[in-house]
């Protein structure tokens, strides 16, 4: 087995007086599909914040390529969820007053890409999932489904190392989610990242290699995310 | 469900011997159970008795003899009917994974329950996974994404039953030895 | 609807809505308080000077007892009259431009009233109703405070002379006007703000246009100028009433006013568009978007800001009109050996210069208003934020995209709100004369004027240009700016706590 790309060890968050997580371990190899699973307040989404390096751990360490991203700075935590990492949430994460193909572009535009190869790439990721048609319209003209299809080609177009998807078809029917997972899993399988996929379905979680279960803020060994009570 | 009608609707088309039928039957249903020859004919014999279907000629390609059967009007009639019948929707509750909770609680105890859901969870996923990776496969039809489809929302269904039945367990047990 | 059900949900809200009500009720207090302090002046009487049978000419009496000439002398009083009605324009605007504010939670409300039953129409109302009845709260507000402000200020001086019009009360009518007008307007205000808002029982929408806004609102600059210079072409030439003279002139200003405020739709339609044609990295695009996707945000959220503005530009008119006029009054004096009364000239220049003191405490209220706006549209957009903040934009870019999106349309249309106030005065005085006339002068010192040897002395004339007032200018343009800079800081530091993640989580 390959050396992982990214390795959580016992990570720990509070909210305050409520735990979120109680020493998690989790690693990912290179374009390797990792699914986290279990119960609403399980933890599940607070851990993919931590492992994006979007929320620091109070305990524990993320590494990154052998470094300690949790010991980086925001900014320098920034640059690499910029560069290394994609992120993709439930819905929500378009810009509302970008055209499609400019919402796709942000990041490279951030990242310091010139506007007319920003929008060339932007154009043949929008493509690459089907949704080349809606380049030039904005979110609210678009379907979810299309919406959601132009957050993954955000979310990839800078060609990350690990892709977060946080619920991605939470906001869709079963037609539109499926679509979306599909075009998730081909274009990774494509470029070989690596996902961490946070779900609470069953069938979302089948397209992971693997599957971890959250339990109150701990992986389940159990599998079935679901305590005596 | 129903071998005969579907035997039946693969006539629609023209006559077919036994070994075609056969073949289109596993084709077009990918992930049902293969149909075996015997059941082929033993079915043809039935649907022939009842006047549904009936020999159309004789063909010899090098090979047995084989005997191509034809659809009658009484049996495009009972295949229209047929399509047009609701399926009643599960009017029993007869899983074998809710009986083997049910015993499990009966004959030993609430832990024997819960080992038993995990199992069979853990199962569940690995034959989702199966039937995800066949549907995402690069040459997949539409019939096999179709059908995978079926099998993944009947596996989803049983999951989702599986995870809140655990959550129920304790309770179920005190009514059930109650 | 019964009016208790009006009143039961127009009140109906949380704490922006409160806010909003206090702002609005604020504004409309110091709104009715600068009217009835104007009715309280056009009641004095006297200082008129009355002919006499034999010739002569002494003034009526009734305004003798106030210490400053702004009060004896007719002609001013008019002058303040206008000046403390201009001061209420902004004041109004801000009033209006509350029904606006808060609106996220409040458009949710009415969506849900909608969705109970209610007609557009209905809805509506209920927004209006509550604009008014927040200004109704503040304009009796406003009377007390006019009462209050009155009562404390009665000072006599020891010869009996009085600093401000205390003593005086307005008339019943004019009481009435002043009172009644501030709901009656901001509702008005409040009714054309939603005009462009649909009430869906699914949540409020701004009906969307086809085309961005145009530029036609500089028509009502051009008109509200030429208004404005109407009256002193007209009076050269005929009789005319000094209330007509001072309706025609606040119509001039209030239509510029109404020009530049809605102008603004269009300076923040076109500085978005270059913006996101020439900007080069995503703060721009993302600005410019944002100001192309809502160009009347800027109009909302300044109106009462630019309308400060032109009045300060008109003020500064004024104040350098002033100021030369006293300089060639000097001029004059030093030529026919005469020394002017400084007093005199200071007196006016201190006029103008109270205007300008006024116009930056409506810039600093309008500043309130504005942070109170801008906070609230990054509340609204927090959901976005946090997922791009997720997504690795880092804050800079965020808090840099606040910032283009507040000064790229507020510079030009700050800009041009203060010419135009400026331009306003300038048209009519670009120069002051003094002196120029003749007299006649007895040649014999002890002779009677009658029969005298009479000499016609010809009075030299001083013409001075009246100078662009541009160190005021930068520090009226550069002051505003720099205010709303701080406001925007401001936002910025609401914009850090609304990435918050929870906002993404929260579905």
């Amino acid at each position: 087995m390959t050396a992982p790309l990214l390795t959580g060890t016992g990570i720990t968050k509070d909210y305050g007086a409520t735990p979120a997580l109680r020493g998690v371990d989790l690693s990912v190899a290179e374009g390797e599909i990792v699914a986290v699973t279990g119960p609403s307040g399980c933890g599940k989404s607070t851990l993919l914040h931590c492992l994006a390096g979007i929320l620091r751990a109070d305990h524990g360490s993320v590494v990154f390529r052998d470094q300690n991203i949790g010991m980086w700075s925001e900014a320098a935590r920034s640059r690499l969820r910029r560069s290394e990492f994609g992120v993709l949430f439930q819905f929500g994460q378009m810009v509302p007053e970008l055209t499609a193909a400019e919402n796709v572009a942000l990041p490279l535009l951030l990242a310091g890409s010139g506007r007319r190869e920003a929008r060339e790439a932007a154009l043949a990721w929008l493509d690459r999932f089907g949704v080349a048609d809606v380049a030039d319209q904005m979110p609210g003209a678009m379907s979810g489904g299309q919406q959601q299809r132009c957050a993954v080609a955000r979310a990839m177009v800078t060609r990350p190392r690990v892709l977060f998807a946080d619920e991605p078809t939470g906001a869709l029917d079963q037609l539109n989610g499926e679509q979306v997972m599909q075009a998730i899993v081909r274009a990774v399988r494509e470029e070989g990242t690596a996902v961490v996929l946070v779900t609470h379905e069953a069938p979302v979680a089948a397209y992971a290699d693997r599957e971890i279960v959250l339990r109150d803020g701990a992986v389940d060994p159990t599998g079935l995310g679901v305590g005596a009570p | 469900m129903s071998t005969a009608h579907v035997l039946l609707g693969l006539l629609a088309g023209g006559p077919r011997h036994g070994y075609d039928l056969k073949r289109a039957h596993d084709e077009r249903l990918p992930q049902a159970k293969p149909l075996a020859y015997g059941q082929v004919y033993s079915t043809l014999g039935r649907l022939e008795r009842d006047g549904f279907v009936e020999q159309s000629g004789q063909e010899q390609e090098g090979g047995p003899e084989r005997t191509a059967y034809t659809l009658t009007d009484s049996g495009r009639e009972r295949l229209a009917q047929w399509l047009t019948e609701i399926e009643p929707p599960a009017p029993y509750v007869t899983s074998t994974l809710f009986a083997k909770v049910v015993v499990a609680l009966l004959a030993a105890d609430a832990d024997r329950a819960r080992d038993y859901l995990a199992a069979q969870r853990s199962a569940h996923m690995t034959r989702l996974r199966e039937l995800t990776a066949v549907k995402s496969a690069p040459g997949a039809t539409v019939g096999d994404v179709v059908a995978a489809d079926y099998a993944i929302g009947h596996l989803d269904a049983d999951l989702r039953w599986l995870q809140t039945t655990l959550a129920r367990v304790a309770d179920l047990q005190k009514e059930v030895t109650a | 609807m019964r009016a208790a059900t009006l009143i039961r949900l127009s009140t109906a809200g949380n704490r922006t809505d409160t806010l909003r009500t206090v702002l609005t009720a604020i504004s409309a207090a110091l709104a009715t308080t600068a009217m009835l302090a104007a009715a309280t002046v056009a009641a004095i009487r006297g200082g008129e000077p009355v002919d006499q049978p034999d010739g002569s000419n002494w003034l009526a009496p009734g305004a003798e007892h106030y210490t400053s000439p702004l009060l004896r002398e007719p002609g001013l009083r008019l002058g303040v009259i206008f000046g403390l009605l201009l001061l209420t324009l902004p004041v109004l605007a801000l009033a209006g431009q509350c029904i606006r504010l808060g609106a996220p939670a409040r458009d949710r409300r009415l969506a849900a009233i909608r969705l109970a039953g209610a007609t557009p129409g209905q809805a509506v109302l209920i927004a209006v109703a509550e604009t008014i009845a927040a200004s109704i709260l503040g304009s009796a507000a406003g009377f007390g405070l006019y009462l209050a402000v009155r009562q404390a200020l009665h000072a006599p001086g020891p010869d009996g002379r009085l600093r401000l019009p205390t003593d005086m009360f307005p008339t019943p009518m004019s009481l009435a006007v002043a009172v009644v007008a501030v709901p009656v307007l901001s509702g008005l205000i409040g009714l054309l703000l939603m005009r462009g808002v649909a009430v869906t029982p699914l949540g409020v929408v701004r009906r969307q246009r086809r085309h961005g806004p145009r530029p036609w609102p500089g028509l009502a600059i051009a008109v509200g100028i030429v208004l404005f210079n109407v009256p002193v072409w007209l009076s050269e030439r005929m009789v005319l009433s000094s209330y007509v003279f001072g309706a025609l002139m606040l119509l001039g200003t209030v239509l510029v006013m109404i020009g530049v405020v809605v102008g603004t739709g269009w300076i923040s339609y076109t500085a978005g568009r270059l913006l996101h044609r020439f900007g080069r990295g995503p703060v721009t695009l993302l600005a410019g978007r944002r100001m192309m996707a809502d160009p009347w945000n800027g109009s909302r959220t300044l109106g009462a800001l630019l309308g400060a503005a032109v009045i300060g530009g008109a003020a500064m008119g004024y104040h350098a009109l002033f100021v030369s006029q006293g300089r060639a009054e000097d001029q004059f004096g030093v030529l026919i050996g005469m020394p002017a009364d400084p007093e005199h000239a200071a007196f006016y220049v201190n006029s103008a210069r109270l205007v300008l003191v006024a116009v930056g405490v409506g810039v600093a209220v309008s500043a309130a208003g504005m942070l109170v706006a801008l906070a609230e549209s990054v509340v609204a957009r927090r959901r976005t934020n946090a997922a791009l903040t997720a997504a690795g934009t880092p804050g800079r870019a965020l808090a840099g995209t606040l910032l283009w999106q507040t000064l790229a349309p507020l510079v030009p249309a700050l800009g041009l709100a203060v010419v135009s106030g400026l331009v306003l005065v300038r048209s009519i005085y670009h120069e002051v004369t003094v002196g120029g006339g003749t007299t006649e002068t007895c040649t014999d010192p002890a002779a009677d004027l009658e029969t005298c040897a009479r000499t016609v002395v010809t009075d030299p004339v001083v013409t001075l240009p009246v100078p662009v007032p541009w160190e005021q200018l930068a520090l009226l343009t550069g002051g505003t700016i720099l205010a709303m800079t701080v406001v925007a800081g401001i936002g910025m530091l609401v914009l850090r706590s609304s990435t918050d993640l929870e906002e993404i989580r929260a579905a």
